[in-house]
């Protein structure tokens, strides 16, 4: 440690003053930050609006299927987590295994559990336990199917298809028994950002390869659209779905707020999204397509089955970081669109007559930049996994 | 010319009477106003073993390139075991399902495992079930000696197995003719022979093949002939003996005093 130390920090007069001041600096900092969070921040003001802030309006007596459907999600991805292929003959120890869990899920284990303790309430206290427990059983049925000859029968597709129906059909069903307008707080901007991600992806990638069609008309449609929109101010696009939706959609369906969001968000993150995948494309040699066409594959073989999946594969930091900003970007939406959303509520709170003009933005934005920290870092630490998974073998 | 090239494919393997498995007849490719390939005349007679020798430059690539498709002839008619190359998208297809190919940078995929790379061919345009084209796949590692690699990625292996492991995948789709560019160029030395010792045995196996190479004294094992190009023509054509101890070409006589 000393060692170390000397080694790095204090090499020379210049660079023990640097790692003097700096380390000062950073004292300081930490200091301020833990007397806010410990003392003098006054947090009853997000522990009384807890729900807001999450949630929105949902209605109370619709809570227990948000919770289910939580706990079908957290089941899904301790099942998915656990049906990926490891090396059978890497031995772990049950600490390294226990800390291997504890850094990669550690921040949103914290994060529940400051949210369970500021609810205070039984409910989010068995929600929390529930979700340990789902995830736990999900890893379960994942390893069962590992072992068990009937289980491992079932076809790869047939397993994730069966495995991600349960929380899908609880989220739809949620979807279908609550009215939209009333959901609101983080639940929209999670909501927002996943179904925008799921959208963008595929359109991202048909524009991507549109843009490298041959045909002409395709390769205009596409170059267009992507610079179009890359070329817009992503707030005035909201601004302008604000209004301007109409145009597309016959007026009588009159989309909901959240549905004019999803659409600026696709279009937005699809264009870049498809930027992105064309440099991937790019960079696989000419060499695979040719080794491609001497087996005999078709065009759309080649594409499906060599390229894409390396270009893919090669850009996931630069797409994970769009989508990152997508879901950071979905705080836009509540000064756009008035949608209640986390931000906004989060400033909405501080005005509230219990707290006007008392200072408290720092406790709610606090909060709320949290929320979007967590996610964030969550996204980024999961995209290297998956960037180190896929890379097997590769240089 | 033309005729010398005619008369010396007469003495292709199984006499005059089999029918080539590749026929090229007055071949031009141009490149822009560059003309790579200029009257290509020649025959590969099945299970013959044809060496392509010659300068950089001189159209080698572009010639066994054409007889896949990689690159589309301008004039002329190519003809693979019966089947005269159209731009027919079908026809592309059935070409390519009889010719292997093997490259000089081996081209393996690397984000597939390398029985993944052999099966993915059958797999796909043959469509073999999955049980069968990985069985294949095994047999034909068993073929190039390293069947223990079977469940690596390419980038785990050297560069000699990689080049192995890609002439297994273009047998993988039984071709009746192989196509080698440069197999051995991008090789360190110690690892040329591994990767030679699998063209020579397959050549032992009959099948019919055309090798571009720099590699002179596998050329004069294998070859039945050995055709001399430079500046986009066959210059000379003739077996390893004629071509190496007896050259009748200027040009040819002054390539293999620079390569020797
Ligand atoms: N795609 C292309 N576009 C333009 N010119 C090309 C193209 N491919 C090849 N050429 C030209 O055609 C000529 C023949 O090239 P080719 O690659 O067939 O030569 P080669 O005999 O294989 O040489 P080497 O021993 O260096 O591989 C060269 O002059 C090359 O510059
Ligand atoms: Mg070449």
């Amino acid at each position: 440690m000393i060692v170390w130390l000397k080694r790095n920090m204090f090499r020379s007069v210049g660079d023990s003053i640097i790692s003097v001041v700096v380390a000062a600096l950073a004292g300081w900092v930490v200091w301020q930050l833990l007397q806010f969070v410990f003392i003098t921040g006054r947090w009853e003001i997000i522990q009384v609006n807890l729900k807001l802030l999450l949630v929105g309006r949902f209605p109370e007596e619709l809570m227990w299927m948000l919770g289910t459907s939580i706990l079908a999600l957290s089941f899904w991805i301790g099942a998915v987590a656990s049906s990926s292929k490891r090396d059978p003959d890497k031995k772990t120890s049950l600490i390294k295994t226990g800390f291997g869990l504890l850094s990669r899920f550690g921040l949103i284990i914290a994060l529940g559990a400051i949210i369970i303790a500021l609810a205070g309430t039984l409910d989010a206290v068995l929600l929390g336990i529930g979700t340990v427990a789902a995830i736990a059983l999900g890893r379960l049925v994942g390893l069962a199917r590992r072992r068990i000859a009937v289980l491992a029968k079932i076809p790869w597709l047939i397993w994730q298809i069966l495995l991600v129906a349960l929380p899908l059909v609880m989220i739809v069903q949620t979807l279908l028994v609550s009215d939209l307008s009333e959901w609101g707080g983080f639940l929209i901007n999670v909501y927002i950002a996943i179904l925008s991600i799921a959208l963008a992806f595929p359109l991202g990638v048909f524009l991507a390869l549109g843009r490298r069609s041959s045909l002409p008309i395709v390769r205009l449609v596409c170059t267009s659209y992507i610079e179009l929109v890359r070329g817009a101010p992503l707030f005035v696009l909201l601004l302008l779905a604000g209004v301007a939706l109409e145009f597309f959609i016959p007026s009588e369906i009159a989309p909901g707020a959240i549905f004019r969001a999803v659409t600026v968000f696709t279009m937005f993150t699809a264009a870049y999204l498809a930027e992105i995948i064309r440099g991937g494309l790019q960079s696989i040699s000419k060499g695979q397509t040719e080794a491609g066409k001497a087996l005999g594959l078709s065009t759309v073989k080649i594409i499906f089955l060599i390229t894409l999946p390396q270009a893919l594969r090669n850009v996931i930091p630069a797409q994970i970081g769009q989508f990152i900003s997508l879901f950071k970007d979905t705080t836009l939406a509540g000064a756009a669109l008035s949608m209640l959303e986390l931000l906004k509520i989060g400033e909405a709170i501080t005005k509230q007559d219990d707290y006007l003009g008392q200072g408290l933005v720092y406790e709610s934005l606090g909060f709320v930049a949290l929320l979007f920290w967590v996610g964030s870092y969550v996204m980024s630490r999961e995209s290297q996994r998956l960037e180190r998974k896929l890379g097997v073998g590769i240089r | 010319m033309t005729e010398r090239a005619y008369t010396d494919a007469t003495q292709i393997k199984g006499g005059d009477s089999a029918e080539p498995i590749v026929t090229m007849e007055h071949v031009v490719k141009r490149f822009k106003d560059f003309t790579a390939l200029k009257d290509i005349n020649f025959r590969v007679g099945r299970q013959e073993v044809v060496v392509v020798i010659g300068p950089s430059g001189s159209g080698k690539s572009t010639m066994i390139r054409c007889i896949n498709m990689l690159e589309e002839h301008d004039e002329g008619r190519i003809v693979v075991d019966g089947t005269e190359l159209t731009r027919d998208v079908r026809n592309i297809s059935e070409i390519r399902k009889e010719t292997g190919m093997v490259f000089q940078g081996f081209n393996l995929f690397p984000h597939l495992t390398i029985l993944s790379n052999i099966s993915l061919g059958p797999r796909q345009v043959r469509n073999m079930p999955k049980a069968e084209a990985e069985a294949l796949a095994r047999s034909l590692l068993e073929r190039v000696q390293i069947p223990e690699q079977a469940d690596k990625f390419p980038a785990q292996l050297s560069g000699g197995q990689q080049q192995r492991v890609a002439i297994a995948r273009a047998l993988a789709m039984k071709p009746k003719v192989m196509l080698f560019d440069e197999p051995t160029s991008a090789l360190d030395p110690e690892m040329i022979n591994e990767v030679l010792d699998v063209i020579k045995e397959l050549a032992r196996d009959g099948m019919s093949m055309i090798v571009v190479t720099h590699e002179m004294g596998f050329a004069r094992e294998v070859a039945d002939r050995v055709v001399f190009m430079a500046d986009g023509e066959i210059v000379e054509v003739g077996t390893p003996e004629q071509i190496f101890d007896n050259p009748k070409e200027a040009r040819t006589k002054k390539f293999l005093s620079q390569i020797i």
